[in-house]
């Protein structure tokens, strides 16, 4: 058999695409009032934007219990796994890391290996190397190798997002020292980076243009690029920011729908660029 | 004493000779230098071209010589090359706006080109104006003729012209005055702005008047004088005997009834001034009178009080203390409100309004120093600002014309690493502060600052302060008028038609973004209410309302 990864729903990446490179999500819940949500299982992209708007009640989210997590690594470990990686969001943005140390540590059964990555990312950030992860996986190639592959491409990928208002960023809390933009008493589209896991402001353009010309900017300053892909709140969005980055950036460019979960801390009109670049 | 008409030829006399002066001869020169200017201040704050309500130039010419001779005032050094540090040092911190800076840089250059001289003579003078000159045109940038610096410059030319004929210490500062006034006279030919408004340059008008106390003191007098060539000072209050005025905030404010008999009002309140009492008052009559004054030494006064007779009512008051207990307040009150650095490098900016204060600490800025239209703050006060924030690199928003050569100073003045992005306004600054790099360096960050204030454009709608024709706009005192960029471009009576003219002149159909900032005399309905009406005109703006609460400007608004 082979190595099996897992993750969690904040990779953002599509269930039919998990399901064919045999990676198992294991979702977070998003809150409406008392009302619970599987992230992108019970909810997806673009019926949590709906509920973000219809809603009174602001969403709230929580990281899986390590029984999810558990079940996950039981069910994978009965499919006959010889190994596990469990890679997920960013410790400094969520307990799911801690919940799935707990889950492996009180896994009594367990005679595979399961190693547990903390990707200091979350979404695009981390979806790439999960993505090969898997794909080495099929391949057989074996658990330390792969692991060593994913912290190396993880150490290669820097997100900038774009976000449409800091309000979201305000009412959620776990933003790091992106606090440094909220006393802002003007409106601006704030660019945050993902750096030492957690969000970093960068800069405060006043217009969406100028923050996606910025970015695009940014990017062309990062070196030889391997590859490049987009998390996106709404289509409309994505599209804006790819216009942006193709001024610089003549390859292809994958889109990713941003998930509940994200979506809650950063709301609607925020647009996200994962770059890995070369070795 | 004679009394002397105003014309130049009137003032061409011969007086005592004095071949020499020393420290005590330059300080008391200045000292009635400063006491002229003081008096004059509002006549030459009268001479601003510009109908906004700006920081004045004699205003801050004024300040800029009370600080000059706030270490000299007691001092009793003979040596003219320590006094002259003294005014030079005292000048550079209390600089206030460009014409306050670029005096405090001539008074700089005097004290070089009399390094080390205990006393000097009509030709050390000359050429420590020479140097004066020649540091006064170092300070700007771009050196503009018809200013304090021709003003300046000719004047030493005189000068030394008058040196070389072999004229002593009277004979030259005379030709100096005369040369002075000449060159004032023919800044409006030189200078086509100042011509339309039929004024004279204001810092040149300055300089020249501070020549003329100094011409005071060496003619002796200290009566009647005549009128300086400021055109618009006829209506000036009489000069008052051997009054100097001083910062109100100094040393101690003796207030005390003397009861007595005999008693000499004239001389004792001579004889105060002479012990160092300043701001002097003595009023009453032979049995009693009131005294009040400010000094460094209230022990002396008193003593004399009480030779003369009985003292009644005394109140001393450390006024000194009490600023210095006020500044360390306001500097520590301003220093729990700095923000943490984030970077190596921290920011600094010169903001006036409640509203635009928040706005800047809301972006995170370090330290603010209050000022910026009508009140330039001086060089002193940024200093303070740039010493106390922790990073060892600071980059300075001045958001004021007028004070971005005050900051440019402070990079002399401190061991940190300085740099001053020249913002003109304050939406220039807020831009540039949007687009300060949290993770970037100092010298990524100054350059991305100056950039960003190319790319807002700026309108302030206030009121005219005095009528004048500013190229093709003809402005009525009480007019409502809008500047773009800082150039006044419309003026008119109906606030409503001059906003609407002004951003029709921004083309505002190019920019994506607008922000309104509305002063202290607007409410936040009424500004709505504009914003409905910007909102109608112009769909596709996205635009913000703040309330920046500065003095004096109704709106600022600026376009991204």
């Amino acid at each position: 058999m082979a190595v099996r990864i897992v993750t969690d729903s904040t990779a953002d990446i599509p269930l039919a695409q998990a399901q064919a490179l045999g990676i198992t999500i294991v979702p977070l819940t998003v809150f409406f009032g008392e009302q619970a949500f599987l992230d992108g299982v019970e909810l997806d992209n673009a019926g949590f934007y709906r509920k973000l708007q219809e809603s009174k009640a602001l969403p709230r989210t929580s990281q899986p219990p390590p029984a999810a997590l558990q079940e996950a690594y039981k069910n994978l470990i009965s499919e006959g796994a010889d190994g596990i990686l469990s890679i997920h969001l960013s410790s400094k943005l969520s307990g799911t890391y801690q919940s799935a140390c707990t889950a492996r540590d009180t896994l009594s059964e367990s005679r595979i290996p399961i190693a547990i990555l903390d990707s200091c990312s979350i979404s695009v950030g981390m979806s790439q190397a999960i993505m090969h992860a898997a794909q080495e996986a099929k391949q057989g190639v074996g658990l330390e190798e792969i692991k060593v592959h994913v912290l190396d491409e993880l150490s290669r990928t820097h997100v900038l997002a774009v976000l449409d208002t800091l309000e979201f960023l305000k009412r959620g809390g776990r933003i790091g020292s992106a606090q440094a933009m909220l006393g802002s008493m003007l409106n601006v589209k704030p660019i945050l980076a993902i750096k030492d896991g957690g969000a970093a402001p960068l800069e405060r353009p006043r217009t969406r243009g100028k923050a996606y010309a910025r970015v695009a900017q940014l990017v062309s300053e990062m070196g030889e690029i391997e590859s490049l892909c987009i998390a996106e709140a709404s289509q409309e969005v994505g599209q804006q920011l790819a216009q942006a980055i193709r001024e610089v950036y003549k390859g292809d460019i994958p889109f990713y729908k941003l998930g509940a979960v994200l979506g809650t801390h950063t709301g609607p009109g925020t647009a996200a660029v994962a770059v890995v670049t070369a070795q | 004493m004679k009394q002397q008409a105003s014309r130049i030829a009137g003032i061409r006399q011969r007086l005592r000779r004095i071949s020499v002066f020393d420290g005590q001869d330059l300080k008391k020169a200045i000292l009635i230098g400063a006491a002229w200017l003081e008096e004059h201040r509002e006549a030459i704050n009268a001479l601003n071209v510009f109908p906004v309500p700006d920081g004045d130039t004699g205003s801050n010419m004024s300040a800029t010589m009370q600080a000059a001779i706030r270490d000299i005032i007691h001092s009793t050094e003979t040596s003219a090359s320590v006094i002259a540090e003294k005014i030079a040092h005292g000048a550079l911190l209390g600089a206030r706006g460009n014409s306050g800076v670029i005096l405090s840089q001539a008074l700089r250059g005097l004290a070089q080109g009399l390094d080390k001289k205990q006393t000097f003579s009509a030709t050390d003078l000359a050429n420590a104006l020479q140097e004066a000159s020649r540091l006064a045109y170092r300070a700007v940038l771009k050196p503009i003729e018809g200013t304090i610096l021709t003003v300046v410059r000719e004047t030493a030319e005189a000068a030394s012209k008058s040196a070389e004929r072999g004229d002593d210490l009277v004979g030259l500062i005379q030709e100096a005055v005369i040369a002075a006034r000449q060159a004032v006279a023919s800044t409006p030919e030189l200078l086509p702005t100042l011509k339309q408004a039929g004024v004279v340059d204001s810092g040149g008008q300055g300089f020249c008047t501070i020549l003329e106390g100094v011409w005071r003191y060496v003619r002796g007098e200290t009566g009647t004088l005549p009128p300086p060539s400021v055109s618009s000072s006829s209506g000036e209050a009489a000069v008052k005997k051997g009054r100097i005025t001083v910062d109100e905030e100094f040393g101690y404010e003796v207030v005390f009834l003397l009861r007595g008999t005999n008693l000499d009002v004239d001389a004792i309140r001579q004889m105060i001034i002479d012990m160092g009492g300043v701001s002097t008052v003595v009023a009453g009559d032979e049995k009693m009178l009131k005294v009040h004054t400010h000094t460094l030494t209230p022990g002396k006064i008193l003593d004399y009080g009480v030779s003369l007779g009985s003292l009644l009512d005394i109140n001393i008051e450390n006024l000194q203390e009490q600023s210095l207990t006020y500044a360390a307040e306001s500097q520590a009150e301003h220093a729990g409100e700095t923000s943490a650095v984030t970077g190596d490098s921290a920011t600094v900016a010169v903001v006036s309004g409640a509203g635009l204060e928040k706005v800047f600490r809301g972006l995170g800025v370090n330290a603010i120093v209050a000022g910026g239209q009508t009140m330039n703050p001086s060089i002193e006060e940024v200093l303070a600002a740039v010493n106390t924030v922790s990073a060892n690199k600071v980059i300075i928003l001045p958001n004021n014309g007028n004070v971005i050569l005050s900051a440019r100073q402070v990079a002399a003045l401190t061991n940190k690493e300085v740099y001053v992005v020249p913002s003109d306004t304050m939406p220039q600054g807020i831009a540039a502060l949007l687009s300060f790099n949290f993770e970037a360096d100092f010298a990524a960050n100054c350059q991305a600052m100056t950039q960003a204030i190319e790319h807002v454009q700026t309108a302030e709608i206030t009121t005219a302060v005095r009528s004048v024709q500013v190229g093709a706009v003809d402005v009525r005192e009480g007019n409502y008028i809008g500047l773009i960029n800082g150039k006044l471009t419309v003026a008119g009576q109906n606030m409503d038609h001059v906003i609407n003219d002004t951003l029709q002149r921004m083309e505002l159909e190019n920019y994506e973004v607008v922000t309104l900032y509305y002063g202290e005399n607007v409410t936040a309905a009424q500004a709505q209410e504009r914003v409905h009406h910007i909102k109608q005109q112009y769909s596709h703006l996205e635009i913000e309302v703040v309330d920046g609460g500065q003095a004096y400007y109704p709106y600022i608004i600026s376009a991204e």
